[in-house]
């Protein structure tokens, strides 16, 4: 087990002398009774219990949909648009937040009480500098402290990330940057929504110790909503599950940091497909740079081939330029040099170079599930766009297609009508996927889409996805950090690191016996077990 | 009907009923718009309800009649302003060379003084009436409003619905029609209410500068300038379009702003 050192700085007062750390401590924030409903009378959180502790992490669990981030919102006073809280008191250091008068509110939520929500990079002002961005919250504004804060979520102390803007950042790197702006004026209650999902497993054991290790040194009362199991078991003191229809259907109290270790999973013994088959997508030599700084391109000479109905993994630190090279691949970033070719046709490097049929046969899904879905039109109507479009199926049918696609994917047919801001993360990333297959692509690239679902949706998101590849030949690119998964359910793997490709091959070759320093710091298991 | 919807018909109410009266005004009209009723700034009386002006007009009549232009071609301008720049500035945060273009385009004509357009346009084109006050006003109101509408355009035309869009093949109208203006109508609307001020501002200025609507036809604008001397005598003359043209910006605004999309589709969401 590898020892965390304590860069969070201490308080000035003295209000963390070991004294106080043996005292049962009274809860800081105290739910009953929560029961939330949507305009259309459809309840979104059921009855909800919750108690938070000074000094202990609360996992909130349960399958998406089942109010989660409500319930995290409603402590801040600030339930989802439209939705209205129907019964139950929410108090938050002694105050009842539905009661209290704005000016307060807006005292408490600013001094005491920090959220980090799930997108969290949306919420970083992109004209701002990183440095900047913490400064205009921290207490402490010298540089010294901000490297601190920096140091704090682990990012590197070089000067130049400081100096960039969200824009340039990973969306891991983002996510951090957000908890740092969260710790930054040392809140008493610390509220995350999916604060792992998205980060590669090494980075996501780093920040589950940090919140441990904030909760125990400062005594801060941390509530988070989480997919993964494991991390859950090895962090939170006390799992609080919420049920279908967002009632607390257990509450159960964690061994909390002992026990539970994941490891990679034994490869699975499966006969590659013959690299020989011509592959259907295959990339050369890619080049991406932003802006003018050609010195430091985010891709540089990156290669890989997919071949028919095959399944490849993509890996990397965040950072390593995943995302760029799959928006690369559906014409998304401009290339400064390379090829992509489509069955031996190379394609256009821009969009507007692409037939519609070549945009067709390549279907992206995307990180980020909040922001990928057209917030006026309903889900019935994103998902049969591309069915019309392409004319996949006769006008006629399209309802019926819709439907079925949506229980493939997990979701009742009714769906269809709702716009995406009834939807929660996890449901809009279902979306998501339905609309990607409407079109009936020939590879599919999946940029983290399970990293927003529970462990029992990802679970069955992926089923279909290798079933769909067995069914109908497509080849799937799947970009994760959850290497399991990747070991599972990939025929060969490439590895990227700092924008370079430092390793492909079969999947089992790969990760047991990992070539490159790199893959061998990837694979590393979490907490201990390497 | 929701209590949302009802609430939603009672603020767009005002404007609709200002329009049908301002439409359906000559109608309605008493006496006939050039006949003399009573005294050259007679007061209100059996004959005229709000007196007479210059040439001793029923004052009634004139307004009811005078509104039917004004209101429509301020609709037409207002319109027609919001529409084009609405597509060009979608195009252009779509199409970044077009957007430069444009851009470059409205600066040049922002320069233009919106009164001097007017009487350029109306002068090179004396029987142009209405309408070359109408083309004056589309193509003095197009720069603002686009500059606006790329603005608002930019960070929709960023976003991941509209990236997947255009990755699955969509061509660029459909990216304008239905990917990025439904997420601008709370923007649109306002900006449609503005652009309806600013025409009415427009086509009145051309009424007060007779440029468009000669005497004797009746118009609130042109109301206004003839009877101004007579103020003092008979106040309603002139008072009575002034009511009547701001009323109607007032009620369009509100309409515009009851009908913008609430919280929740709106293209950015908070937290």
């Amino acid at each position: 087990m590898s020892h965390v050192p304590d860069r969070y700085r201490k308080d000035d007062d003295n209000s963390t002398s070991d004294g106080t750390a043996t005292l049962p401590a009274e809860a800081v924030v105290k739910v009953s009774g929560l029961t939330v409903a949507a305009p259309d009378g459809r309840v979104v959180l059921q009855d909800a219990e919750l108690a938070l502790h000074p000094g202990r992490v609360v996992a909130l669990t349960g399958p998406s949909g089942s109010g989660k981030t409500t319930l995290l919102r409603a402590l801040t006073g600030l339930l989802p648009p439209g939705t209205r809280r129907t019964a139950g008191r929410v108090e938050v250091l002694g105050h009842d937040v539905f009661a209290l008068p704005e000016r307060e509110l807006r005292a408490l939520r600013r001094e005491r009480l920090a959220y980090v929500g799930q997108d969290p990079g949306s919420g970083l002002n992109p004209r701002m500098r990183v440095h900047s961005l913490l400064r205009e919250l921290a207490d402490d504004r010298t540089p010294k402290a901000i490297r601190t804060l920096l140091a704090e979520v682990r990012l590197p102390d070089d000067g130049a990330l400081a100096a960039r803007r969200p824009a340039a950042l990973s969306g891991g790197q983002q996510r951090r940057v957000a908890l740092a702006r969260a710790l930054a004026r040392r809140p008493k209650v610390l509220l995350l929504d999916e604060p792992t999902a998205g980060l590669h497993p090494e980075l996501r054991d780093e920040i589950g110790e940090l919140l441990r290790h904030l909760a125990a040194e400062h005594r801060l009362a941390v509530a988070l909503s989480c997919h993964d199991p494991g991390l859950v078991e090895r962090i939170a003191d006390e799992v609080v599950e919420l049920g279908r229809y967002g009632g607390v259907a257990h509450t159960g109290t964690s061994i909390g940091g002992t026990a539970a270790t994941r490891t990679t999973g034994e490869p699975p013994e499966r006969q590659t497909p013959a690299a020989a088959i011509e592959a259907v997508l295959d990339i050369r030599d890619l080049r991406v740079t932003f802006g003018r700084r050609s010195d430091a391109p985010a891709l540089n000479g990156v290669a890989l081939a997919v071949a028919p109905g095959s399944a490849t993994g993509i890996v990397g630190a965040s950072g390593s330029g995943k995302t760029t090279l799959v928006r690369a691949v559906v014409g998304l970033q401009p290339v400064t040099a390379g090829t992509i070719s489509l069955d031996g046709v190379p394609l256009s490097t821009g969009l507007r170079g692409r037939s519609r049929e070549q945009r067709r046969r390549v279907q992206l899904v995307t990180q980020n599930p909040l922001g990928a879905l057209n917030p006026s039109r309903t889900v019935g109507a994103t998902v049969g766009r591309p069915m019309r479009l392409h004319r996949r199926c006769g006008a006629g049918d399209v309802a019926a297609r819709v439907v079925e696609l949506l229980e493939q994917v997990g979701l009742p047919p009714e769906f269809a009508d709702r716009y995406p801001h009834e939807l929660s993360g996890g449901q809009r990333q279902r979306v998501a996927i339905a609309r990607a297959l409407a079109a009936d692509p020939d590879v599919l690239i999946c940029d983290e889409v399970t990293s927003a679902l529970d462990s029992a949706s990802a679970e069955a998101i992926m089923d279909l996805l290798v079933r769909l590849r067995e069914e109908r030949g497509t080849a799937l690119v799947l970009i994760s950090h959850d290497l399991p998964l990747i070991a599972d359910r990939t025929d060969t793997v490439t590895v990227l690191d700092g924008g370079r490709t430092v390793e492909s091959g079969p999947t089992a070759t790969v990760f047991t016996a990992p070539g490159h320093s790199a893959t061998r710091a990837l694979l590393r298991t979490p907490a201990g077990t390497a | 009907m929701t209590p949302r919807t009802r609430a939603t018909l009672i603020r767009v109410l005002p404007a609709l009923l200002l329009m049908c009266l301002a439409v359906a005004g000559p109608w309605l009209a008493p006496h006939a718009i050039d006949a003399p009723v009573t005294a050259p700034y007679g007061e209100p009386g059996a004959d005229a309800a709000l007196g007479g002006d210059q040439l001793g007009r029923d004052v009634l009549t004139r307004l009811l009649a005078g509104g039917r232009d004004l209101v429509l071609s301020s609709l037409l301008v207002a319109g027609l302003v919001t529409g084009s720049a609405a597509v060009l500035g979608a195009t252009g945060a779509l199409r970044p060379r077009v957007g430069r273009l444009v851009e470059r385009v409205a600066d040049v004509l922002m320069l233009l003084p919106s009164v001097l357009g007017i009487l350029l346009v109306a002068l090179s084109w004396p029987d142009g009436g209405r309408l070359a006050v109408i083309t004056a006003a589309v193509l003095l109101g197009v720069p603002y409003a686009v500059r606006l509408a790329a603005g608002a355009a930019a960070p929709v035309a960023a976003s991941g619905y509209v990236e997947a869009a255009a990755a699955g093949g969509e061509r660029l109208w459909h990216l304008v029609l239905r990917e990025v203006l439904p997420n601008l109508r709370a923007t649109l609307l306002a900006l449609f209410g503005l652009r309806f001020v600013a025409a009415v501002y427009l086509v009145a200025t051309a009424g007060f500068l007779q440029v468009g609507p000669q005497p004797p036809a009746a118009d609130w604008a042109l109301m206004i300038r003839e009877n101004s001397s007579g103020i003092l005598l008979n106040p309603w003359a002139v008072v009575a379009p002034s009511i009547a043209i701001g009323l109607l910006a007032l009620s369009v605004n509100l309409a515009a702003a009851a009908l913008a999309p609430q919280t929740g589709r709106k293209a950015v969401t908070v937290l």
